[in-house]
């Protein structure tokens, strides 16, 4: 997922305009759909498809081969070297977040290993109890109460939201290199990055396509709880004590399982709609 | 002023970095709390116990380069399966759809599930023998299934969150979802299964996993 949003990030610079206007108009209709929902499903698994092919066919090979060349150390160093220039985005979004500890937390990172760490290839601040944040401006829009969306699969990018792809705009737009840089020079960082990335988790992808019955659903299940969680902020979302038991009484739902008719009818009551919302039953279904 | 102390005290992804600078302000402010909400209920420590327990048991394991591959994974197996309730587990992946299936398929349904478990992560286990895990909090749901809240330090999943999902059952805590980072394991199967129970019925769903099944064994 990340290093799609690398490489999104990089041709979203070019492409914002367009997109913008895209964007604007795929936010406008689907916003009502229920979370979970996958409207667009037919379209998303046809592009996922595409992607697969362009993965298997392209990325993956030379992918193999970076992680045959390149030791593991090394790619973890090249991985936080892009990360730590990534700073100015988590940064800005704590900021519009308004959480000042982690901005300030991240500029000492920054500062940190931008120079004991010698440009970023290694992270002493995270030695120092000091650890990085994640955010980005999708999650800022998550934060700012803005709803995902449906599940949309982009092109090469692949898995995000409506909100994710203004996010990920945004966020390219917030690169220093940006501007310093033409494209085609950003475009081939992003391709590195992208690579590296690709090549660290080759095991894992491969052993995910293989386990899954369905890959395409587990990898929608994943990207969408994964980007739920860290709107959420897992406990950093405190500030929000309400929150957190809103979250807490889902939860409950999600494990109920009265379905042996060994449970009281308490369960039942929670879920008289039937099929409806997978997050409300996951523990108590039924 | 009051926001920076809730923001700080919030994150508890960072805790531990945090937790020395926030600790005089949180004596402060949990001080105003009555000290039962303080204290982690018997559930918790319960549940808290058989994660730290399997945690060691599966570490040490690992570690002891002694055995061969194959047993390691073979006793990782026992200590799991012992720590896991896959009856729960299986029927909460399935929902809904349990009463579906009769006992019989019920029955065929959890095997296969199992060994489908144990093939999608017995031949990936190689990988964590690097790792600790550090248990960073437990917290009971309000109807009794206590989380435990795990961090795994060092290794290729340096700083991954994992949550463990205990419910007891006559006494008994185990496991019956693991959530990675936010991703459920049930949640996650769940989805997957559900369009293959809808299109083709239990039968399929059985037929399929047994296939994936196959398939792992040829692997091996």
């Amino acid at each position: 997922m990340g290093c799609w949003g690398e490489l999104a990030a990089r041709i979203g610079s070019a492409a914002a305009a367009l997109s913008c206007a895209l964007v604007a108009g795929a936010i406008a209709a689907p916003l009502a759909a229920a979370d979970g929902e996958d409207p667009w499903e037919p379209m998303n698994r046809g592009i996922f498809r595409f992607n697969e092919g362009v993965d298997r066919t392209v990325v993956e090979p030379i992918a193999g081969v970076v992680d045959v060349v390149l030791p593991d150390p090394v790619e973890r160093a090249i991985r936080r070297f892009f990360e730590n220039s990534m700073f100015p985005v988590r940064f800005l979004n704590n900021l519009l977040q308004t959480k000042p500890v982690s901005a300030v937390e991240e500029l000492a990172r920054f500062t940190i290993n931008t120079t004991i760490g010698v440009a970023g290839l290694f992270d002493p601040a995270t030695h120092l109890g000091i650890e990085d944040t994640r955010e980005d401006f999708g999650q800022t829009l998550g934060v700012w109460g803005v709803p995902p969306g449906p599940y949309l699969v982009l092109p090469l990018l692949g898995p995000s939201s409506p909100r994710d792809t203004v996010g990920l705009i945004a966020d390219s737009a917030a690169r220093v290199y940006t501007y310093f840089v033409p494209f085609y020079v950003s475009t081939s960082i992003g391709a590195g990055d992208l690579l590296n990335r690709r090549s660290l988790a080759i095991d894992d992808i491969a052993a995910e396509r293989a386990a899954a019955l369905d890959y395409y659903v587990a990898v929608r299940n994943a990207y969408r709880s994964y980007r739920e969680n860290q709107v959420r902020d897992r406990g950093e979302g405190e500030e929000g004590d309400s929150e957190d038991r809103e979250d807490q009484v889902d939860r409950e739902d999600l494990y109920d399982s009265g379905e042996t008719g060994d449970d009281s009818g308490a369960e039942l009551e929670l879920d008289s709609e039937g099929d409806s919302d997978d997050e409300d039953d996951l523990y108590y279904p039924e | 002023m009051t926001r920076m102390i809730s923001t700080i005290r919030s994150n508890r992804q960072r805790a531990a970095a945090r937790a020395r600078v926030a600790l005089g302000v949180a004596v402060a402010v949990l001080g105003a709390l009555p000290v039962a909400a303080l204290a982690a209920t018997e559930s918790e420590a319960l549940a808290r116990a058989v994660v730290s327990e399997t945690v060691d048991e599966v570490l040490a394991v690992l570690r002891d380069k002694a055995i061969p591959a194959e047993d390691r994974i073979r006793s990782i197996e026992t200590i799991v399966y012992g720590r896991f309730d896959l009856q729960v587990m299986s029927r909460l992946v399935l929902a809904r759809n349990w009463k579906r299936f009769s006992e019989q398929q019920q029955a065929e349904y959890v095997a296969e599930f199992k060994r489908y478990l144990t093939n999608s992560y017995g031949s990936r286990i190689e990988r964590y023998d690097q790792q600790t895990v550090e248990i960073t909090g437990a917290r009971e749901e309000p109807r009794g299934d206590v989380v435990v809240q795990t961090k795994i330090i060092g290794g290729e999943f340096e700083g991954a969150l994992v949550d463990y999902r205990l419910r007891s059952q006559n006494g008994e805590w185990r496991v019956i979802d693991v959530v990675i980072e936010g991703i459920s394991m049930v949640s996650n199967y769940r989805d997957q299964f559900k369009s293959i129970v809808s299109s083709g019925g239990p039968d399929l769903l059985i037929e399929k996993l047994r296939e994936k099944n196959a398939a792992g064994m040829a692997l091996e």
